[in-house]
């Protein structure tokens, strides 16, 4: 039996573990109290890390659709015809674009990037979960600048103030939440935010309701509070005088509850806080103005810039980070620097020996909806954007669509061509998880069949397009990355060391922030006479359709058996609800709101309010008919 | 019988341990953990380390093991059992593990046997080391599980300073020290003494850690832990399973097919009675839905009086192995404690 010390794939916080092998075949996981974000801790997809790759349905041989029949062929053939392909759409002067994923690795990431950019000579490239977080990464941008600061994730144990802006933090992010449960045992104060009695909130000092969509109003009222606590500080308010006028008049006529003086005064009182942010996926304007107003309350209490202290952005999958970093975004060049930046653009083009494409791509939703041949590179666009059903009509129609994958997904079935890569336990690489730190994958068994590791696969598809260059290991490409990408210089050294080498980006502290004043949110959907209840997308991630969940027999079986009895989906209310409409469990009653209607079982929630009703975020395309667009709506409940 | 044996000729020994079959021992890996692993050479083997986070209970009942071959024959389908013969030495195994593999040993043992379980279980000789010091998290001495062994193993080493005493329990730990009987000598009546010394010792230093056993089994045998205490400890568990898979008596499995295109490998596999799904039946019942219920049934198997009488003992052995897995803080001292006190403090 041997172990390799190898990266969690699953999310963002980067937990540390040995996969096992005997044999050369995948037999198990073990945890390390080595490891400094882990010690020697693991959650349930963790323990079950190795299942995917061992027991999932693989991709094992280069595949191309020949008369509607998908055929093996020559990883060459594949190549060519991909190319060939491709090149045509081109000149007849068809868009083309490309997917990265937050489930690839940074050198997959980059080179993804690198093809879209310096081979096919546009900035259509994307990643799907971006269309998730890219509004809560323009929020926190407009208070912390472009490097959105990060705090450790062992900082939250020691914290003596949690603020949580709740998903469910419990499900996407375990190791998370055993840090704050490590805190909540050593006295801290939590306080949580959200529409939903979730296991963090029931263990909280102070739950803040709000109603879903709503968020925004709790924030403005800690912000006020914050702000009529700081000015009884007589130093403090000189220092910050001119901010704290504007933002005391945009928030002065906000109430503030005894429960908000509560909350305030326990996040501004302590010496060292954590601010985490969940990643909810709610529409644009709305998440970037919850992300905005959440930094600066995390300013204006003085930890955002401090040391144990600071906020993380809860993303779900693991290289959420690592792929932005990458640049694999319609708007931002690797580095995350932004598309005009000149100096960027200069040092891509001395290093790729060819000239950026100046306009703005773009992002996911359109891109499926616009190119004429798309590249998707380990992902599947209809489990992760917020109207999943759009997005696979739209890859429907597209006239080429190459898939690489490790494991056998909807997009790949919908794939022109498929090119198999290997899974994250038999590839090296890196991974950034949510505080920014850089940590290996490393090769503990071998691929199947004729998969090949991502960054060759990417790698001679950039060599066929020109923006070639001949990397011998994901290493190679690593080093591309530190001259690419200023802040991962000297990563591939640093990284090289034995054991559990990881590097952190560099701290901020002491950045300036701009504390901008929180405009009143929109007014969000409410109930009223002929809509009574709210329906809400739950936008904590959908674990249940990613392959390293899917391919596991372990941790698929809850989602499966949910899907099985519920083969259209369902949505969850409170018993006091179910009661006054005469419902039992499993019932089907009609929904309906300005958008249309639809027929859904009910399930019951004790978590939830009375006038709350929730979709999984599994089941959103279900309930699209009555969703709409929107991520909230009204909705009357009548009987089938 | 009992003997020493001196410290420069130990690696004669594992020597010929290595030459008769794969020796597995606390090995120091590269990013500093130790965890039990084949060893090449005698000096791989750690003889000061602080117990192995993964329990070495994965080399009687591996978290994926191999039952039966199945193969497509035409219409047909052949099935072949696999066993795996292989004759190991678990070397430098702490008491309280090897006490962990007697009782997975005794529960593959009881009716209908399981052979392959048992069949690698008798090919194993295990080799112990007891702790003068007991490790910082155990609690051994509650579950009569160590520091020392007065049963289970098959031999048992004690640190004395220059040399080991060497105590044989069984044939096969005859059969480990008869391949070079040179190595050692009857153990003087001094140095069995200093063994008697050591233990008291080791006794004597245990800490604050400690699990009252006796008054959580009254409180769970009889029903009498209130189901709101359930459920308050369920709020401090985030369902990881790592209780369940670092236990060296847990042996939870379910079943699975891997392989394809008309060739398939029948496994069992790890499983943990904390998963939800874990007793979700076909139909979508699910018997124990809420955590509560699972972590009631956790430790009524654990701890309750019905299942010590069927086990003479409870199903854990002091390792303290779920204090340092557990994400959330239900671990087994945690939980024994607020079932005696009825009362959690987190």
């Amino acid at each position: 039996m041997s172990a390799c010390a190898t990266t969690c794939p699953s999310c963002s916080c980067g937990c540390g573990l040995y996969l096992l092998t005997s044999n050369g075949q995948l037999t198990g996981v073990a945890p390390s109290e080595s490891h400094p974000v882990s010690s020697g801790k693991l959650c349930a997809r963790g323990w079950s890390a190795h299942e995917a790759t061992l027991c999932g349905e693989r991709l094992r041989w280069p595949l191309l659709r020949k008369n509607g029949k998908v055929e093996p062929v020559s990883w060459d053939e594949a190549y060519d015809q991909i190319s060939k392909r491709l090149k045509e759409l081109i000149e007849a002067g068809k868009s083309v674009g490309v997917l990265g994923s937050a489930r690839a690795t940074n050198e997959e990431n980059y080179l993804a990037g690198k093809l879209a950019r310096a081979g096919l000579h546009t900035n259509n490239v994307d990643f799907p979960y971006h269309s998730l977080c890219r509004p809560l990464f323009a929020g926190l941008e407009e208070v912390c600048g472009e490097r959105i600061p990060t705090t450790s994730l062992d900082g939250i144990a020691s914290s003596q103030a949690i603020l949580l802006l709740e998903g469910n933090l419990a499900e996407t992010h375990p190791r998370a939440a055993s840090l704050v449960m490590r805190a909540v045992e050593k006295s801290a104060f939590l306080v949580t935010i959200g529409y939903r009695m979730t296991q963090m909130a029931r263990l909280s000092s102070l739950h803040l309701a709000t109603t879903p969509g709503n968020e925004l109003e709790v924030i403005r009222g800690l912000l006020a509070a914050v702000l009529e606590l700081r000015g009884l500080d007589r130093n403090w308010a000189a220092v910050h005088g001119e901010e704290y006028e504007a933002l005391w008049r945009a928030v002065e006529k906000v109430e503030r509850s005894n429960e908000l003086r509560q909350a305030a005064e326990w996040m501004t009182r302590a010496e060292r806080a954590t601010f985490l942010l969940a990643c909810n996926g709610g529409e644009g304007e709305q998440a970037r103005k919850d992300a905005g107003a959440f930094a600066t309350l995390a300013a204006v209490t003085g930890h955002l810039n401090r040391r144990g202290s600071g906020l993380l952005a809860l993303v779900a999958r693991s290289n959420v980070r690592g792929a932005c970093d990458m640049g694999v975004t319609p708007e931002r060049l690797p580095g995350y620097e932004r598309l005009d930046d000149e100096q960027t653009r200069q040092r891509l083009e001395d290093l790729w020996n060819t000239k950026l494409p100046p306009d703005r791509g773009y992002s996911t939703e359109d891109l499926l909806q616009s190119v004429s041949g798309l590249i998707v590179l380990a992902d599947d666009p209809p489990s992760v954007v917020p109207i999943g059903q759009r997005a696979m009509a739209a890859m429907e129609k597209v006239d080429l669509l190459v898939v690489l994958d490790a494991f056998v997904t909807p997009t790949v079935q919908k794939a022109h061509a498929v090119l198999p890569i290997a899974s994250f336990a038999e590839t090296e690489g890196t991974l950034t998880n949510m505080e920014g730190r850089i940590q290996r994958l490393r090769a503990a068994a071998n691929s199947p069949g004729k998969a090949k590791a991502g960054w060759q696969v990417i790698g001679e598809l950039c060599a066929r397009f020109g923006a070639g260059h001949s990397y011998t290991s994901a290493n190679d490409v690593l080093s591309e990355i530190g001259r690419a990408v200023p802040r991962y210089a000297g990563i591939a050294q640093r990284l090289s060391e034995d054991g559990w080498s990881t590097a952190l980006l560099e701290d901020v502290e002491g950045a300036k922030f701009l504390i901008h004043a929180p405009g009143a949110a929109a007014v969000a959907e409410s109930s009223c006479a002929r809509w009574p209840y709210v329906l809400v997308r739950d936008g904590s991630f959908d674990w249940g359709r990613d392959p390293l969940v899917t391919c596991s027999p372990t941790l698929s079986r809850d989602y499966q058996s949910e899907r099985k009895l519920f083969p259209n989906g369902f949505v969850e209310m409170c018993q006091r609800d179910a009661d006054a409409l005469s419902l039992s469990a499993g019932r089907r009653v009609r929904l309906r709101s300005v958008h249309g209607h639809a027929v859904v079982p009910i399930k019951v929630r004790r978590e939830l309010k009375p006038g709350v009703l929730s979709v999984p975020y599994a089941f959103r395309d279900d309930l699209a008919g009555v969703l709409g667009r929107d991520s909230v709506t009204a909705v009357s409940v009548e009987p089938p | 019988m009992t003997y020493a044996i001196e410290k420069r000729a130990i690696t004669e020994w594992l020597q010929k341990l290595l030459e008769t079959g794969e020796v597995i021992a606390p090995v120091r890996g590269p990013c500093g953990d130790v965890l039990f692993s084949t060893v090449r050479s005698p000096e791989q083997v750690m003889w000061d380390f602080q117990n192995t986070l993964p329990p070495p209970k994965q080399f009687v009942l591996p978290q994926t093991d191999p039952l039966i071959k199945i193969k497509r024959n035409g219409e047909r389908h052949e099935i072949e059992t696999t066993y795996d013969d292989t004759r190991r030495f678990l070397f430098n195994v702490r008491s309280c593990d090897a006490q962990g593999i007697a009782f997975l040993t005794r529960m593959h043992e009881m009716e209908p046997a399981d052979v392959s379980y048992l069949r690698r279980a008798y090919n194993l000789t295990i080799i112990t080391l007891a702790c003068n010091t007991p490790c910082s998290l155990g609690f051994c001495v509650c579950t009569g599980s160590g520091p020392f062994l007065n049963d289970n193993y098959d031999v048992q080493l004690t640190d004395l300073g220059e040399g080991f005493l060497v105590e044989v329990g069984s044939e096969k730990g005859e059969s480990a020290i008869s391949g070079v009987p040179n190595l050692f000598r009857e153990a003087t009546e001094d140095q069995v003494l200093q063994r008697e010394r050591l233990e008291t010792e080791a006794k004597n230093q245990f800490g604050e850690q400690t699990c009252h056993f006796a008054s959580a089994m009254r409180r769970i045998s009889t029903g009498r832990v209130q189901d709101a205490l359930w459920e308050k400890m369920s709020e401090w568990c985030l369902e990881c399973g790592g209780c369940n898979l670092v236990c060296p008596t847990c042996y939870c499995f379910s079943v699975k097919d891997l392989g394809s295109d008309g060739s398939w490998t029948r496994c069992r596999m790890w499983d943990s009675c904390q998963y939800a799904a874990f007793t979700l039946e076909a139909s979508g019942h699910n018997p124990r839905a809420d955590r509560k219920q699972r972590m009631k049934r956790r430790f009524f198997h654990k701890a309750s009086a019905q299942y010590y009488q069927r086990d003479c003992a409870v199903g854990c052995v002091g390792c303290g192995r779920c204090i340092k897995v557990c994400l959330g803080a239900t671990n087994m001292p945690a939980v024994v404690g607020a079932i005696r006190k009825g009362k959690w403090d987190g």
